[in-house]
Order: structure tokens, then sequence, then C-alpha cells
């Protein structure tokens, strides 16, 4: 069984944030997501060679330079950005 | 003009019975008319598809060659990037993200001057059968909108199923253009891996997704897939379309073809959809087909190795939400750590951090081995397996869903429960096959009923030759027609 | 007790080609912030990456050039962990299929540092902490690395040492990298352990992570080692941790302990596809890899009879090799071309880039030119030294400076007639030489030797003005 330490360290790793309100449900529901998972454990244990679907190999691309992108594109979508850089505002200050 | 198929379309397009201009207003006026009561668009983009309509009106004026696309109003799935126009995946973390390239897809059809209506409806990045997860509300089922329009490319489904777009392109990564197709009662082929570019489409999970069309026919999906289906230099996994195109095949005389039926398939499904399924069965017979029976044992693992692979690179692929280049940025936070974690927890919604969070367990170190390992093992069982099935038979029918639209709210809370939900869609994801979901009948409630035609790789030829020669022949969905009921 | 050093080396290496690793864009140096960018290396949703070709043909060069095997199935894997400089929040990198596995580099004291693997994966973009804002450039961002990651074989800083300098000489002669440390695009973690002497079991080892100058590092595993003997001697032990070395305390410290322990959740990268090395195509690689510097500096040493300094200098950076082997091509003595560059040409080349570049005014075909005409003796050494020095200030080839009547040697009469000449004019001279100032002949070997232009054998001069000074 899968336990709050564990929903606590991989919801560390996954950069989210857990509530004390939270936490107890969402180690039930992800207790019976995981148990579903862990099913497969039933199937035997196999060996398989399987890599990408089609197995395909060698997609390459030649080193060509096309020109970048406008920077003022690039950071379009920015909340924040100064100096023409992304920015992360230290609003502590 | 009150046809809504494409070749029809098109001839009276140049055949000038209508104007582009004229069909593009009418398509305008329903979704203000229908789409408050669907909600199947997330954003509409009248301007832009007022200023093609008048490009190729004046194209055909200037009597010059149009093609079969060209002029025709259609809709993308909101995951599928637009230059210019929003792209939200239906997420509260993308919404008011707007993408600086187009995909691939898009591309193809813009060039085409296809008449883009906007963007629609979807479970929060691809992940749900309900549309329920969606930041902007569900769609509704054009057949009753007190049910729902499925999952997850709900929007497309309701918008092409209510006819407020002639056609539309959706994601399917475990059943999502093919499950709602079903639902809403009209056409949803998955193709094979590698024959649409995935450039461009926000990522789920990377080994499975794959871009396909929405349609009220078989007939169109062909039209629509010949023209997406193109080698793509953009994504490494891109192969394009192999042989002819589909259109060409289409109305081939299936007698002798090898229909194959899995037992497992139909393990677990609702009496009236299996009687359908089975009533079709009869069609192909009297058709000339010839039925094949077999076990796919295998089959009962799909649905958790799904999961595992599905959740494993979506933890992976929606890594990169952090706010700090798009998307929703948290305006309170302590650090740079404390704004990312923030963004995230507010951002996404429970599904997706659920999903996440499976993913990142099934990778993290002491638990690789059990899942994510074993999950990619039993992939490579289930590929075999089909691979096998493939050569005694040349077409594999099943049911799409195991079930008929549930109503509005009905989805269950139980996460596992909904799961269920993909058992007969998620094999094909797994095993990267097409697969091509058709109308097959109505339930008591006059909810449409699915079926799926499942092909070898890059043989959408003869699933979509199967399925339009089933499309001729069965008329008994046909009386109960399409549109919105009120 | 005495303590043992015991180190391995995971060494970065910027890989020179024009685009970046899995899209289009260019990675030349610098640049205005995020003007190198495209979807792709800032990681748009719904871009893919595509593998540059060349990428994999450099990490086959760079592991044939350190002896190690080349896979013949290779594939790239994610490994996931979440920082504002990695636009994906994760790294396509290698794991468990490296490109390159089991080489080694030899050192002069003859023992072989063991190379484990070479994998190849993109580079972070760069942060810049302001007033407590942090700004993010993605230019790096997409870059292609090779990771050398080499066995705990290290016993000494100066091997260490040796092992940096010749990993850069290597690369920099193959051409995949310029390895320009104070530029980062050679960048070193050096992870460190000591043990007592004739113990066999390695201790607990720290990382010193992200060096970028061989003093650096130098400094910073001395300090490392003392730091870890005296915890030791003391009792205490030593923490496994990650380290930042500063420079300008000369100490290593903690990087923070990050909230979360390290876990990268490695899979192979579903967007991509296997990496295939045909046999073939490692045959071809290696039939074009260059003369490594080892085996050059070797046979210029043993075939050529340059002294061991020299074939150092001539063999550091791999245009000044070349040049020199232009300059030699048909020449009597290997070493007269290695003199005049030493001698003359390293003058205008005066820093490490600029011998690195190796842009000289005088071209190794007129070097070779004026190497032929003293060769035939028809010129002196002197002249021919004066002459090159009139080609670096001109850049004028060695037979538009000298004319025809400068060529050849100065005839007997003419010779003794200047030299005559010479005492004659230079009384003053005469007496103190007489004096038993025997310097006081330069003075009248000068005078002759301007008079001819040069052209007069200066020891011949010499003799004949003593003796005209002696019989008089």
């Amino acid at each position: 069984m899968v336990t709050k330490d564990e929903i606590m360290k991989i919801a560390i790793l996954s950069k989210l944030s857990v509530g004390e309100d939270e936490i107890d449900k969402l180690t039930e529901d992800m207790g019976e997501i995981i148990s579903f998972a862990y099913t497969i454990n039933k199937a035997a244990d196999i060996e398989s060679d399987f890599d990408n679907i089609n197995n395909l190999s060698n997609v390459l691309r030649e080193d060509e330079v096309v020109p970048s992108m406008e920077r003022e594109q690039i950071l379009k979508n920015a909340k924040d950005s100064d100096d023409g850089c992304f920015m992360v505002k230290n609003i502590m200050k | 003009m009150n046809e809504s198929k494409i070749a029809q379309l098109h001839k009276g397009l140049v055949n000038k019975e209508f104007s582009c201009m004229e069909l593009t207003e009418k398509y305008i006026e329903a979704i203000n008319k229908d789409n408050e009561a669907l909600n199947a668009y997330v954003t509409v983009t009248p301007e832009t598809a007022v200023e093609t309509a008048r490009k190729v009106d004046e194209k055909i004026a200037g009597g010059k060659e149009i093609g079969l696309l060209e002029g025709i109003p259609m809709t993308l799935k909101d995951n599928i990037s637009t230059n210019g126009i929003r792209t939200t995946c239906c997420s509260k973390i993308l919404e008011d993200y707007t993408p600086i390239y187009d995909a691939t897809v898009w591309d193809i059809l813009k060039k085409q001057n296809a008449i883009l209506l906007g963007k629609t409806n979807m479970d929060e990045f691809a992940m749900g059968s309900s549309c329920e997860n969606s930041y902007f509300g569900g769609a509704k089922n054009p057949h009753d909108l007190g049910h729902v329009a499925g999952g997850s490319s709900c929007g497309v489904a309701s918008a092409v199923g209510g006819n407020i777009a002639v056609y539309g392109l959706g994601s399917d990564t475990g059943g999502s253009i093919r499950q709602p197709a079903s639902f809403c009662g009209i056409v949803g082929m998955k193709p094979t891996y590698g024959a649409v570019s995935r450039f461009g489409l926000i990522a789920y999970a990377s080994s499975l997704d794959q871009i396909g069309p929405i349609t009220t026919s078989v007939e169109d999906t062909a039209i629509v897939f010949d023209a997406i289906a193109q080698y793509d230099k953009m994504d490494s996994t891109s192969q394009g379309r192999k042989g002819a195109p589909v259109c060409d095949s289409l109305k081939n005389d299936i007698k002798g073809m090898k229909i194959g039926i899995a037992k497992e398939y139909f393990e677990g499904i609702r009496d009236d959809v299996r009687k359908s399924v089975e009533d079709a069965i009869k069609v192909y017979q009297t058709l000339g087909a010839e039925i094949v029976y077999f076990d796919l044992p295998s089959l009962k693992y799909a649905l958790p190795v799904y999961y595992i692979i599905a959740c494993a690179e979506a933890s992976s692929n929606l890594g990169r939400y952090d706010g700090i280049r798009y998307g929703y940025k948290a305006v309170d936070y302590k650090d740079v750590n404390d704004m990312v974690k923030k963004t995230r927890s507010t951002g996404f919604g429970e599904e997706v951090k659920r999903r996440i969070l499976l993913g990142t367990y099934v990778l993290s170190s002491g638990y690789y081995d059990a899942y994510y390992k074993k999950a990619q093992n039993l992939r490579g069982k289930i590929v075999q397996d089909f691979r096998n099935v493939f050569e005694s038979c040349d077409v594999i029918l099943a049911p799409t869903v195991p079930m008929t639209a549930f109503e509005n709210g009905h989805a269950v809370s139980d996460p596992v429960e909904t799961y269920q939900t993909d058992i007969c869609t998620v094999p094909v994801n797994i095993c990267g096959l097409p697969a091509v979901s058709v109308p097959c009948g109505f339930d008591s409630d006059g909810l449409p009923i699915g079926m799926q035609l499942i092909g070898n790789s890059f043989e959408e030829a003869r699933i979509l030759n199967a399925a339009w020669q089933y499309e001729n022949a069965a008329d008994k969905y046909k009386a109960a027609g399409f549109g919105v009921k009120y | 007790m005495k303590y043992e050093l015991v180190a391995g080396f995971e060494t970065h290496v910027e890989l020179a080609t024009n685009t970046k690793i899995f899209c289009s864009c260019t990675t030349e140096f610098g640049g205005e912030p995020n003007t190198h960018c495209c979807p792709i290396c800032i990681g748009l949703p719904g871009t893919l990456p595509k593998l540059n070709k060349k990428v994999v043909e450099y990490a086959i060069r760079a592991g044939l050039a350190t002896n190690c095997e080349i896979a013949e199935i290779s594939k790239m894997d994610r490994k996931n962990y979440c920082y504002p400089d990695l636009p994906k929040a994760y790294q396509i990198s290698q794991y468990d299929k490296p490109l390159c596995e089991h080489g080694y580099i030899q050192l002069s004291n003859g023992r072989k540092i063991r190379i484990l693997r070479i994998h190849i994966e993109e580079d972070a973009g760069k942060l810049v902490h302001r007033r407590g804002d942090t700004l993010v450039d993605y230019n790096r961002g997409g870059v292609p690395l090779i990771e050398i990651v080499t066995e705990p074989d290290f016993r000494s800083v100066d091997e260490a040492k040796e092992y940096v300098e010749k990993l850069q000489l290597i690369m920099r002669y193959i051409g995949v990298s310029d390895c320009r440390m104070q530029e980062g695009s050679m960048r070193c973690d050096v992870n460190i352990s000591v043990r007592p002497e004739g113990s066999e079991k390695l201790g607990t080892r720290t990382e010193i992570k992200n060096m970028n100058s061989i003093t650096f590092i130098a400094k910073a595993m001395e300090y490392e080692y003392g730091r870890q003997v005296d915890l030791i001697e003391s009792g205490e032990k030593v923490v496994q941790e990650t380290l930042r070395y500063d420079d300008v305390t000369n100490t290593t410290s903690s990087m923070r302990g990050k909230e979360d322990a390290n876990d990268y959740r490695y899979f192979r990268d579903p967007d991509l596809v296997t990496i295939n090395v045909p046999r073939e195509k490692v045959e071809q690689i290696k039939e074009e890899l260059p003369e490594l510097p080892e085996e050059k500096k070797n046979r210029y040493i043993d075939e050529l009879g340059l002294p061991e300094a020299d074939a150092s200098l001539l063999t550091k950076y791999r245009k000044i090799a070349e040049y020199y082997e232009k300059a030699s091509e048909g020449t009597k003595n290997p070493k007269t071309a290695a003199n005049f560059i030493i001698g003359q040409i390293f003058r205008s080349v005066e820093t490490e880039s600029e011998k690195e570049e190796f842009n000289v005014s005088v071209s190794a075909e007129n070097l070779n030119e004026l190497i032929i005409l003293l060769d035939s003796g028809k010129i002196r050494m002197n002249l021919a030294k004066s002459t090159l020095d009139k080609m670096l200030e001109t850049g004028k080839k060695a037979s538009e400076l000298i004319d025809e009547s400068d060529m050849g040697g100065l005839d007997e009469n003419t010779l003794l007639d200047l030299c005559k000449q010479a005492v004659e004019n230079n009384p003053k001279a005469v007496s103190d030489y007489l004096g038993g100032k025997e310097k006081a002949v330069k003075a009248m070997v000068g005078f002759v030797m301007k008079n001819s232009r040069g052209k007069a054998d200066a020891a011949l001069a010499e003799q004949k003005i003593i003796d005209m000074i002696k019989n008089t």
C-alpha cells in the first residue's frame, strides 16, 4: 500500500505541492490507481525487445543553420522578461 | 448547403451553388446559435475564417481550380498549435498561451485554404473520457445535451456531430478520437503511429499520441486522412502515408476479406452495445466477408500497461509548465522553486495532477522495474500478439466503447472505474495500429453506439474500405439523423 | 599515516557543430540573450527534437581518439529534473546505451586512465542572478555536449592536470571542440576520495562541480584532498556530497542540498528513434581521423630528431603542426623550420588562443621557400633570419625581398677588401683588441656584415680580421 510519505516524495519530484487537507484523499486515490497499475505483475515475466513502435533508426538532421526566431517572438508568452531574458522576479525584495 | 459532406460541399463551391463566404457565414451563425449549448468551441476565429473564405471566393471567381478541402469550414482540437491563435489544452496553465508556430497538420491545411472556425474543447491535456476535465467545462453531446460528448476530443466530436463544423482534427492517445466519435454517432480515425506528424501537437504521451480526423462519414475521414498523412522532417517518428491515397480503394469489394473477432473485446461490454456490434458482424457476412475468431489473452493487461506508459511519458512531457516561458505563473511565491510549485499546483486540474503523480511514481527508483519496465515488456508482448493475429485476418472488429455516452456529471468520482471506459480503445495505441470508429446503432435512449475496425500498421486503406462498405450497407442509424436535438 | 588521492573525472565538452543538437539554431558563442533560440530549444509545447547527424559523428570521433569501443545500437534517454535553465524539465541524454565505452588515455608516466563512457547530450541555458531576480538566457540551451566519464584512476593532481591538457589537445586535433575552458566549452566535475596508502578500499567521495580552468581544478583538488585527510585524521567522516569550488577563497563548499534527493527517472525518449552505427561507418570515421597529437609528437622526436620541448610546442595545436609540416616539406634538416617557427614566428602569436588560431603573416609556403634558399647555399643563415623578420613585417615572399645580387656568398677578394677597410676605419677597436678586449673584434665584423649587406660569412670575416691585426 502506498503511504503518505511516498506520495509526498513523488509530489516533490513532480513539483506539485499537496496541502494538509488534500493528502488523505490523494493518498487514497493514488493507492487505488497504483494498485490497479500493479496488476500487470500478474503477467508472466517476459523479455521483449520493444524500443520504438515502428522500429525506426537513424532519423537524423543535416548540420545546417536556420536563422533563429526574433527574440520578441521567443519572449512573447513570458509573463516577465527583462534585458532580453525570461525572468523570475524576486518578489520578496 | 444542407448537406455537410466534404465532397458535396466542394461540388457546391465549384459549381457556384453557394459562395465560400456564404458557407462560412452559415457555420459562424450556427456556432453563434448552438455553441452556448454544446460548449464545443473554446475559441472562435470568425475573422480569419472570413478572410480565408474571401480568398477562396476570389480564386473560384478567377476560374482557378480548388482543392477538396479548400474553403471547407473545420475545427482543430485545442491541443494543436496554431500560430497567433491561443492554444490552451483546456488547462488553466495554458489559458493565455499563443503559439508562435503552426503544427504541421495545420500548416498543411492552412496552405490548402481550410476555413478554421475555431479551436475546440477537450479534457485538460487530453486526459479524460468525458470532457469534464476541461478547464472550460465539458462539451455536450449533440444527440442529447444532458449527456457528455465523450473525451478527450469532445469539442471536435460535439461540433462535427452538431454540424457546427464540417470536420475536425482530434488527437487519440488511448481512444480520444474514437470514443467521442462513438458517443456522438460520427466517424473518427486514429491513424497508424507515424502516419500523421505530431509536430505542434501538445504532447500527452509521445509514444501513443496521434492526430486524426473526426467527420460525419467514412469518405470524409478518408479525404482528410489523405490530406494530412504526410512525411514531416520535423517529427523523427513521422513516416507519412504508405501506398496510394486511401480514397482510391474506399469502395472496393470486400468479398473474402477476413474480419477478426477477439472474444476479449466483448468482455464487460453492455448488452445493447454487444448486440449492435454483433449485428454489424452479420452485415459483414452478407457483404461476403469471412469472420475469423481468435483469442487475445494479453489484452487484459492493455489497460494498466496503457496507464503506466501514458502517465510516465506525461509526467515528463508536462514538466515544462513552470510559468517561466509561457502560460500561467503564480503571483505570490518565496523563490523560484516555490513559484514553480505554486504555478503547477494551481495551474493543473486534479486528473492531470493524478496522472503526473502516477507517472513520476512508476519511473522513480525502486518502482521502475515493477511498473514502467514491466509495462514496456508487456507492450512488446501485446504488439507481437496483434502482429500474429494479422497473419490470419485483414481487420479486427470490436466495440469502440463498452457503453454509450454518460449523463453529464455522471463521470464517476472513482478514477480507476473511469479508466475502464478506455478498455477497448487503448490496445491500438499501445501497438501503434490504425483504427476507425463508425456508428453502428443506438441504445434505447437514442444515444449512438460505435464499433471500431482495427488494421495492421499503415493499412488505413483496408479499414476505411471495410468501414465504407458497412456504412453504405447499414442504414438503420442514418434514419435517426444527425444534428442537435432541443 | 600517508593518504592516497583517488579521483575520477566527468568532463563536458561542447561540440563544434554549426547547429544545436536537436534544432537548427546556431551554436555560436555569445550573442544577445535569447537570440539563438527557436520554439524547439525553448521547449514550447508541441515541439519535437531531431538529432543532428554531426553530433553522432563527432562523438564517435572522440570515442575512437580515446580508444573507445563504439556501440552498434544506441539511443537517447530523458533525464528528468526541474530547473529554470532546462526548458523541457528534462535533459535529453544517454543512460544505459552510450555511444562510446571502455576507452583510455595514456599518461606520460605510463599509467592508463580508463574511460568508462562517452555519451551525447544537450547543454542547458544560462541563469543570471541580478538583485534577487533570476534571468534566463537559452542561447546555450541545446548546444551539443559529449560527457567523458573516467574510472577513478587518478592518483595525483599532476595526473589530473596532464589528463585535462591531453584531452583538450585530442579534442582540438580531431576538430570536435575548441575546448575553451574560459568560455565554458570544456567543464570538469571531479570526484575525489582519499584512502590510507596501500589500502584497496575506496573512501567516501565528494564531487566538485563545474570547474573551467586547469589551475582551479588543481587547486580545488589539493584543497579537497587536504580537507578530507584532515577530517579523517581528526576522527570525523567524509560526507558524500556535491561541492562548489570558490576560486577567490580557494575553498570548496557544499552546494545546498536541494529539498529533494535527485531521482532522474531516466527513460527512453519516445520522440527520438534508435541510433544504429554500422561498422563500416566506424571504419570510415577511423580512417578520416587525423594523426593524434601524441603520435605526432613521438614521430617528430623519433623520426625527425626534434628535441622533445620543440616537438611539444609544435604539436600543441593542430594548425601549428600543419604549418610546420608544410614549411619543412622537402627541406634538408627538419630542425631548421622548427627553429624558425619557435624562434621568430612565435613572437607574433603571444597568447594561447593566437597560437591556436595561428594566423601568421608568413605563409607556410613562403617559409618553405626561404628554407630552400638557405639549404641551397644561395643565402646564409643571418640573411635568412633578417629576411624572415622582414617577411613577418611585410608579408612578402623571400624571393621578393632578396636581390639577385644578394644571392650567393661573397668572393674572397671582396671579403678581404672589406676586412681591410674595417681594420683601417676602426683604430680604437684594433687597439682595444690588442689590449686584450677580444670582443672588440665584433664591431669590425659588424662593419663587414653591414657593408656586405649580410652576405659575408661572419665567422670567416672574424678570422680574417684577427689575422690582419695580428700580422700588422
